[in-house]
């Protein structure tokens, strides 16, 4: 069995071209979709797009839902969710965000509280089925 | 069908974690413990600067996979935890010595880490083919 690397489905999705992360996008493997930490950028430009953890969220899923996509994958399938968010007090502000594009049947999800970079209030590390 | 599950011998002779395996063979995949940067031969804790914690780590994560008969190219997510997040270029510069092209899937977040451990690295990867 082989890793397959997912490349970025639009240019401001490569995070190791605008800002040097040495990692790819997604990786599929054993059946699974692993996808990098996913921030809230253009995903034409890769420019940043700080927010509020709700602005910020809803553009985080519009990439994720490109990026899934372009590995034949969706947000119906994924597996699991680590969400991470600068301060726990915004715990009920992701999940109104949340809870609009994983609607039926969501996926285990751990939430915590971390730093997050370039100063960003929502990160999101998932894996779904292939 | 029950897949396999098997607690991939330490390589290291340090004195490890009775409360943690190194890493567990479970399915197609090698799941590898967050680890921080100790001496190999010993298993004493290593603190330095973030690129010096990230290279013993990296150094004994090719060790413990390898021990599981995978590898660094056979990695498919890496999670990164970093004590402070203004140290991710050092942490990234080591890091892309260590993983051949393509590299894996990674987040990278900064969290408080015990023992006063810069750096804290868990992985996954696919486990060897042959069995």
């Amino acid at each position: 069995m082989a890793r397959e690397v997912i490349a970025a489905p639009l240019p401001g999705l490569d995070l190791r071209r605008h800002y040097g992360h040495f990692q790819s996008p997604a990786v599929r493997a054993g059946g699974l979709i692993f996808c990098s930490g996913m921030i809230p950028v253009d995903p034409r430009t890769g420019e940043r797009l700080h927010g509020t953890l709700t602005s910020e969220a809803h553009v985080i899923f519009g990439n994720l839902k490109l990026l899934l996509e372009a590995a034949g994958s969706s947000l119906d399938r994924l597996v699991q969710v680590h969400a991470l968010i600068y301060d726990s007090i915004e715990y009920d502000v992701l999940n109104r965000v949340y809870r609009q594009y994983v609607a039926n049947g969501p996926p285990a999800r751990t939430v915590w509280s971390a730093q997050i970079e370039a100063g960003f209030k929502v990160q999101l590390d998932v894996v779904a089925a292939a | 069908m029950s897949l396999p599950r098997k607690v991939i011998a330490p390589p290291l002779p340090g004195p490890g974690n009775r409360q943690a395996s190194a890493a567990v063979r479970g399915g197609a995949f090698v799941f590898v413990s967050g680890l921080t940067a100790v001496d190999p031969a010993t298993g004493a804790a290593i603190r330095g600067t973030t690129a010096l914690e990230t290279q013993r780590i990296l150094e004994n994560l090719k060790l413990i996979l390898e021990a599981a008969g995978s590898s660094l190219a056979r990695v498919v997510k890496v999670n990164v935890l970093m004590h402070s997040m203004l140290e991710a270029p050092n942490m990234n510069e080591i890091y892309a010595r260590f993983f051949p092209e393509p590299p894996p899937a990674r987040t990278v977040c900064g969290a408080h880490l015990p023992h006063g451990a810069k750096v804290m690295l868990e992985c996954t990867a696919l486990a060897p083919d042959d069995r």
